[in-house]
């Protein structure tokens, strides 16, 4: 009964001198006859790429996770100069618990926050913008013109009356809501950011900044002053500071893997060999992605998590193989060549399937995705080295512990006339019955679970930076800015050229109050700021202040005299680029979808040789283009991935109805994890649309390991039950133990700062478990309909490939 | 510091080259260049909180007229508003009714609408490039009759016609169901007799040599007219519209409006909380002590005799003693454009934030009620 067919080509060995080192196929005798060669390359390896690895950086470059390629991104870097300061500043929020801003101490505070930050390297000094900044004016209109000053009254004080000369030029500034919180009781410093030291060209520090801000929010912040700290640059900063607390995730995994296969072996020796090698693995990854100018970003850092749980699995079961020999009397190096000879080359279709479901996301025309495939296909490679060869290869230099040994034998014993209840479980999905409940309740979870992904979503659903949870810090400094300020978070900004000076024409402004109207009047669209809409005012101001002159005044001259006042956010330099800001309730997918709409239906019919409406900008408008790609990529994605596990199936099993089998139960966990991502209110965007091609990819896994075995008893003539009863045994178990090593090392990701990191977490988790599940109880109950007469013919000719090496 | 919207005039040379080789079709070229003179208001769901700049009342309804072409009507004294079918969308800046179906709007780009089924649909009655079409057809007549106001006509026509039709109507005021005037920018002044289907350029009328704008018109008690406009001009015409002349300003600053206190005693107003009070028909004036720092925008005699003025920052002040002295109300910071009296006696507001109701000016120490930024049908 427990003559396994394999075992027959492979008798037991216990002295090494009764093997012929000639065995075996040439790669086999090219590396395990020159064992120390082998070893002494891989040591020189390890050295030299972990010299690299050390000079491998972080960084969080947000143009990464946005799509370079699409028309609304190229224009938008286009016109990046003349965008100045959209998105690139930070806000400071300073809050007061007490009464209001109009307190002594309060501004004292404020006046020496500001003067710390405004000292700060990378701080656009011109531009920033406070209640104590000279460039903050209040103005009046009078029966003889315009009336100012700033609005820190001159001859300041603290005293009284010097606070209530300020509180009335805060009131007539027009900053309220904008530096004036509407409840008065905060007040923001606006700190624009130069991209680049002007005198050394250096790019800013985003981590330097960010440690700056929190040193100043550290040092002022009292029972009495709040502080609270919004933008682009402080989201990086927090990534950043995030990735590092990634590293502690790595660790956890390392012990959690390290955990799980210790209790499948009782091997202190050979867990420990298992987790070094794909530590190796890691640090070789590491260093190839130095010495070719990749850098990790919160994106791909959760490659290596991947990879070392990945090898994990792999090496967990190079090393039940050997355990089995050496239980058996064989002595250590044969065990380690036989098992290399029975799964190298399952292991390498497995790594291959992997590799497959990574190397489709560099279809995806996101920088961020293709860099997680070049580096997760390079981390695949890597385990290619370090456990389907080394790990082997040190295993038959250091053996296991000869009590696991046993042990590992005794459980196949014991398996043999009394079976485990688990696969007595799982056998019944080989009979009609169960198989028919199976398939029935599959096929109701595939149906319902589309009718709930129908729902599904792209885009990010929830407010603030979508990049950080909902109650870190920065986003709730966030929801403080957006309750306090008249500011909304999700900016669009449509771009609109003209001739150089032509921007305030009558005619280009006309176009835009009526595009800035039409988008109001779309759901989510809360208000438009444009130079359109400060020209109607501006004819009020200019006009002495009468309401009546509310309107765009037909006439260039005054029209174009109104850049006098302008924020340069409303224009450019040459006056050859207007931005029209939408701001917007929520980035959720419909709202941006709307306004592109809106906008594009617009532009097609206004635009011409002196006016053109271009989209987008703005985070929302970055946003949208994003939507738009990943919306594209997520079907084609899909279709990809699964044409190429169709494609491996078909070329390992030759049999269309084996590939049905192997690849129905994975369909499933994909309809069903879109369902899932409807419930837990996850979008399809930048960092989901990756997880669902790696749970196909890893998932087919199973199905490989698993039906490859079974159909090969079958073939050998095995009834459905006893060949899945051996596919179990052979290979079910490490089946198992790799779903249950992946989904626990992925899903300790949910305590990620990083909020996206911990839905990739949850999502892989699921689909790791879900399509273990699928192998396991599906897979057979489909075999029983699809497989079983129709494969019978012992004259299977031409074994596949895996079944050859098994 | 001085700054003026400089309206065409500083650089009139320029724009009229510029305009003259680009509009050579003139008036079918405006509707090109000017889409807010042609295209119908949006109906929005924003209405409601639009700027709005007049307000009136039709019978038991509100009228209220803003930007965009808006323009509200209420039935339940400003609880719900809904939005009229209005054939432009320029801002309007003014509105009365002299009957409950019959009143007139007027905005900018010249545009006068009227409506005859109390404020449900407006038909245009004119704009800028009519105007200007009126005033050079008139100009023309007169220089033929030889009439001495013939060049001023002429001039003010060559403007409008060359800059284009930016001018705003900025006020209105109707006797009745055919007599009327609207005035507005740059002394811009046309008259009808006829209930607006023809439309006489009336500048050549107004002694307003510098063409300074025209900002409010209202008739004392005497029947006698007033006109108030920038620059402290006061206008008066005591021939039934015939003629304004000039009287003598108290006040350097502009006007923003006139009112008569039905009582005999006119008050004229205006910037930085400027307020005039004549008792002999504008023959002299008496400054009004007002406390406020905001220019006064709005004013309104209440059926009851109490008078309510409103700054564009949201003061409110009241008489009752005909305006001879003002005391502050209850207000709300709102940068209010324009009053009414409901039917039920109350105030409502228009403002740059949409239309609010006020309490009755009676107990206007009590606040606001219920904002009316109600749903727009």
């Amino acid at each position: 009964m427990k003559a396994d067919d394999v075992m027959d080509h492979q008798p037991v060995v216990a002295r090494l001198e009764d093997f012929d080192p000639a065995s075996g196929d040439r790669l086999e005798r090219a590396l395990f006859n020159h064992r120390p060669l082998v070893v002494l390359l891989c040591l020189l390896a390890t050295l030299l790429l972990s010299v690299a690895a050390v000079r491998l950086g972080l960084n969080a470059s947000f143009e990464k996770t946005i799509p370079a390629r699409h028309p609304f991104i190229v224009a938008y870097l286009e016109h990046r100069a003349d965008l100045g300061g959209l998105g690139n500043a930070v806000r400071i929020a300073v809050e007061t618990t007490g009464e209001s801003i109009f307190d002594a101490g309060y501004q004292d505070t404020l006046r020496r926050i500001n003067d710390e930050v405004y000292l700060l390297p990378g701080v656009d000094r011109p531009f920033m913008k406070s209640l104590w900044t000279p460039t903050t004016r209040w103005t009046a209109v009078t029966e003889d013109g315009v009336d100012g000053g700033t609005v820190v009254p001159e001859g300041y004080d603290g005293s009284p009356q010097s606070l209530d000369a300020l509180r009335a030029n805060v009131e007539r500034s027009g900053e309220v809501g904008q530096l004036v919180a509407i409840n008065f009781r905060s007040s923001v410093l606006f700190v624009p950011l130069l991209d680049a030291d002007p005198q050394t060209g250096k790019p800013l520090d985003y981590r330097r900044l960010s440690d700056s801000l929190e040193d100043i929010r550290q040092r002022y912040q009292s029972d009495r002053i709040r502080i609270h700290v919004t933008g682009f640059a402080k989201v990086v900063g927090d990534l950043i500071e995030g990735l590092e607390q990634v590293m502690l995730f790595f660790l956890l995994a390392v012990v959690i893997a390290g955990g799980v296969v210790f209790g499948y072996t009782r091997c202190v020796r050979s867990t420990l060999l298992v987790v070094a090698c794909s530590l190796v693995a890691v640090v070789w990854q590491f260093g190839l992605l130095a010495l070719t100018g990749y850098e990790l970003d919160p994106y791909s850092i959760l490659v290596p998590f991947l990879v070392f749980a990945i090898g994990m699995s792999h090496g967990a079961q190079k090393m039940n193989g050997i355990m089995q020999d050496i239980g058996r009397g064989t002595h250590k190096v044969v065990a380690a060549r036989y098992t290399f000879r029975r799964l190298f080359l399952a292991g390498l279709t497995a790594l291959l399937c992997d590799a497959v479901g990574f190397a489709v996301l560099i279809i995806i025309p996101i920088q961020a995705i293709q860099d997680l495939a070049v580096i997760a296909s390079i981390g695949v490679a890597v385990l290619i080295f370090t456990n389907l060869i080394l790990l082997p290869i040190l295993l038959s230099y250091l053996g296991v512990s000869p009590r696991a040994a046993a042990l590992s034998l005794k459980k196949d014993e014991q398996d043999g006339p009394e079976r485990h209840w688990l696969w007595r479980t799982l056998d019944l999905f080989t009979r009609r019955g169960w198989a028919a409940a199976a398939i029935v309740v599959s096929a109701g979870l595939a149906v319902g679970g589309y009718a709930v992904s129908l729902d599904l979503k792209v885009g990010d659903l929830d407010p603030g930076a979508p990049e950080l949870r909902a109650d870190s810090r920065y986003n709730r400094d966030s929801a403080f800015m957006v309750a306090n300020y008249a500011a909304s978070s999700d900016i669009f900004v449509v771009m609109v050229e003209t001739p150089t000076d032509r921007c305030t024409s009558y005619a280009t402004l006309s176009a835009v109050d009526r595009l800035a109207w039409s988008l109001e009047q779309l759901p989510g669209v809360e208000a438009t700021h444009s130079m359109a809409g400060l020209s109607k005012l501006a004819g009020v101001g200019y006009n002495e202040g009468n309401v009546k002159w509310y309107e765009l005044i037909a006439n260039d001259s005054a029209l174009g005299s109104v850049q006098n006042h302008a924020p340069r956010e409303l224009f450019n330099k040459g006056c050859s680029l207007l931005s029209l800001y939408v701001y917007l309730q929520d980035h959720k997918a419909d709202t941006l979808a709307r306004v592109v709409a809106a906008v594009e239906g617009f532009a097609a019919q206004n635009n011409g040789p002196n006016l053109r409406f271009v989209l987008a900008a703005g985070n929302a408008g970055i946003e949208a283009a994003t939507n738009i790609v990943v919306h594209k990529a997520m079907r084609e994605m899909l279709l990809w991935v699964y044409g190429a596990v169709v494609v491996l199936c078909w070329i390992t099993f030759r049999s269309w109805r084996a590939v049905l089998v192997a690849v129905l139960p994975l369909m499933l966990t994909s309809i069903l994890c879109e369902a899932l991502m409807v419930w837990l209110g996850m979008g399809v965007k930048v960092a989901t649309l990756p997880v669902i091609a790696l749970g196909v990819g890893i998932g087919v896994d199973y199905a490989l390991y698993v039906l490859s075995v079974m159909l090969a008893h079958l073939r050998q003539g095995a009834s459905l039950s006893e060949a899945y009863y051996r596919a179990l045994l052979f290979t079910g178990r490490v089946v198992m133990l790799t779903g249950v090593t992946l989904a626990v090392a992925v899903a300790t990701w949910v305590w990620s700062p990083i909020k996206f990191q911990a839905d990739m977490g949850i999502l892989l988790a699921f689909m790791f478990l879900w399509n273990m599940l699928g192998a396991l109880v599906l897979l057979p109950a489909l075999a029983c309909f699809l497989l079983p007469k129709a494969s019978r013919p012992a004259g299977a000719a031409t074994p596949a490939p895996v079944l050859a090496a098994l | 510091m001085k700054i003026r919207f400089p309206l065409g005039r500083f650089l009139a040379v320029a724009v009229v080259s510029i305009a003259g080789a680009a509009l050579p079709g003139g008036v079918r070229a405006a509707d090109a260049d000017y889409p807010v003179l042609s295209q119908p208001a949006i109906v929005s769901p924003k209405a409601a909180g639009a700027a709005m700049l007049g307000l009136a009342r039709a019978g038991q309804r509100l009228v209220a007229v803003g930007e965009r072409g808006i323009i509200l009507l209420s039935d339940d004294q400003g609880g719900r508003w809904r939005q009229a079918r209005v054939p432009v969308s320029v801002s309007l800046t003014a509105v009365r009714f002299v009957t409950e179906r019959t009143g007139w709007a007027v905005g900018h780009f010249g545009v006068v609408l009227r409506s005859d089924d109390g404020g449900e649909s407006w038909v245009k009655q004119l704009d800028g490039v009519a105007a200007a079409r009126l005033a050079e057809q008139a100009a023309s007549q007169m220089a033929q009759q030889g009439l001495p106001e013939a060049e001023r006509l002429r001039e003010s026509s060559l403007h409008l016609v060359e800059e284009g039709p930016d001018k705003p109507f900025l006020d209105l005021f109707f006797a009745n169901e055919r007599d009327g005037f609207v005035i507005g920018a740059y002394n811009l002044i046309f008259r009808t007799r006829d209930g607006g289907q023809s439309w006489t350029p009336w500048m050549s009328r107004l002694e307003n040599p510098k063409g300074l704008h025209l900002y409010g018109v209202a008739q004392g008690g005497g029947g006698e007219l007033y006109i108030v406009g920038e620059q402290g001009l006061l206008l008066r015409s005591t021939d039934g519209g015939e003629r304004f002349a000039a009287l003598p300003s108290p006040y350097k600053g502009s006007w923003f409006g006139v009112l008569s206190t039905g009582e005999g005693s006119v008050l004229a107003y205006g910037l930085r909380g400027s307020l005039y009070r004549s008792t002999d028909r504008g023959e002299s004036w008496r400054a009004i002590d007002t406390g406020v720092a905001s220019g006064l925008g709005a004013g309104l005699a209440l059926g009851d005799g109490t008078l309510v003025l409103a700054s564009q920052t949201g003061d409110l002040l009241t008489s009752r003693d005909g305006g001879a002295s003002f005391q502050p109300a209850a207000g709300r910071k709102l940068p209010v454009t324009a009053l009414a009296e409901r039917a039920d006696g109350r105030l409502a507001v228009a403002s740059l934030r949409g239309v609010l109701s006020l309490d009755p000016p009676a107990s206007l120490d009590s606040p606001l009620n219920a904002p009316a930024k109600g749903a727009v049908r």
